[in-house]
């Protein structure tokens, strides 16, 4: 009986001259589209049971958080419940806004006032437009994923949770002199 | 006299060289997963003007094909047209209207001639008033005010602040 021979020692050669031409292709086009800068605006999508408790929170109109940032980059934030105002500040932590405490501030004022979506923004003249962004992701997202607050889903009636504290910002002395 | 013979490559006609492109596939794989991963699927064109930072945001939503209005540290455009002057991070006292100091007329002019031309219109988002600011992370809030200010007397309430991704 004939024995099969096999060379051990013999090397597999693969053509990649094919996977190269497509990649040729495939590159140029990729480097014409690519973003090297990726640009976002600041207003997202948000999930419709969060678009739902904003429109509800619109048309009640109960409770209002104003939130100041004065010269000094220290933060008032007011609480306007049904009349009865409270008051939060957050001082300026070497002359800068801190954003950690401001987290925090907020995070607190979600976990009272679940229902409410939208704060009204009213930082001084002098403070930049940069500080101003990050008072803004500040607010609208909790950092923690984890930590998530309890949101109605007014069509099924059931309770759910979510990550956005207050997605609905509005520049409340946009108009003043 | 024996002759010289003329000294002449031994070349196999019919030889062909095998190249190795393993090193060049691997480059090539590499830049592939590289420009992939930075592909832009948003279809607005937004171009950074010369000296104007974007402040960092962690905003993800991509941009809409809107009307926009850029301030750098130099001058407010609407589009590519230059509309006023920026001069120490304030917008140019003869730019503004005397008796408002928040109006800034010509940007005024500029965005009701834009409203009112339909050609000009580039999505249904503009119908409703909105428009993207691109401007300078430094500019103080007073100087963006006055151009939101202006924006929404000439019908454009809704502004999307245009941010670089990142922390």
């Amino acid at each position: 009986m004939k024995k099969l021979k096999i060379n051990h020692h013999s090397e597999l050669e693969v053509d990649l001259a094919s996977l190269l031409a497509v990649m040729m292709k495939l590159v140029p086009v990729l480097l014409l589209s690519s973003a090297f800068m990726q640009i976002m605006v600041i207003e997202t999508d948000l999930p419709q049971v969060v678009t739902e408790a904003i429109e509800k929170q619109e048309k009640e109109n109960k409770k209002n958080v104003l939130v100041e940032v004065t010269p000094d980059r220290k933060i008032m934030i007011t609480v306007d419940s049904n009349g009865t105002k409270s008051s939060v500040s957050v001082e300026s932590k070497e002359g800068q806004i801190d954003l950690n405490k401001l987290h925090m501030a907020f995070r607190e004022i979600k976990k009272l006032h679940p229902e409410v979506f939208k704060i009204d923004l009213a930082p001084s003249g002098n403070v930049a437009y940069s500080e101003v962004v990050r008072v803004m992701d500040e607010a609208r997202r909790s950092r923690d994923f984890n930590i998530r607050f309890p949101i109605k889903d007014e069509k099924t009636g059931k309770d759910t949770t979510t990550d956005y504290m207050f997605p609905e910002i509005i520049f409340v002395n946009m108009m003043e002199g | 006299m024996s002759r010289r013979r003329r000294f002449s490559l031994d070349v196999k006609q019919n030889s062909t060289f095998a190249l190795n492109i393993t090193a060049m596939t691997d480059m090539f794989t590499l830049l592939l997963v590289f420009l992939l991963q930075s592909y832009s699927t948003s279809s607005v064109e937004i171009n950074p003007i010369d000296q104007l930072t974007l402040p960092h945001s962690n905003s993800y939503k991509n941009p809409t094909d809107v009307l926009q209005i850029s301030i750098s540290l130099n001058e407010i455009r609407v589009l590519d047209k230059v509309v006023a002057t920026v001069k120490d991070r304030q917008i140019a006292s003869a730019d503004v209207d005397p008796q408002d100091s928040n109006f800034i007329q010509p940007l005024f002019k500029e965005l009701q001639e834009r409203a009112k031309d339909p050609k000009s219109k580039k999505s249904d988002e503009q119908d409703n008033g909105q428009l993207l600011l691109q401007a300078d992370q430094n500019l103080p809030y007073q100087t963006l005010r006055k151009v939101m200010y202006t924006a929404s007397m000439a019908g454009f309430p809704h502004v999307k602040l245009i941010t670089v991704i990142g922390n």
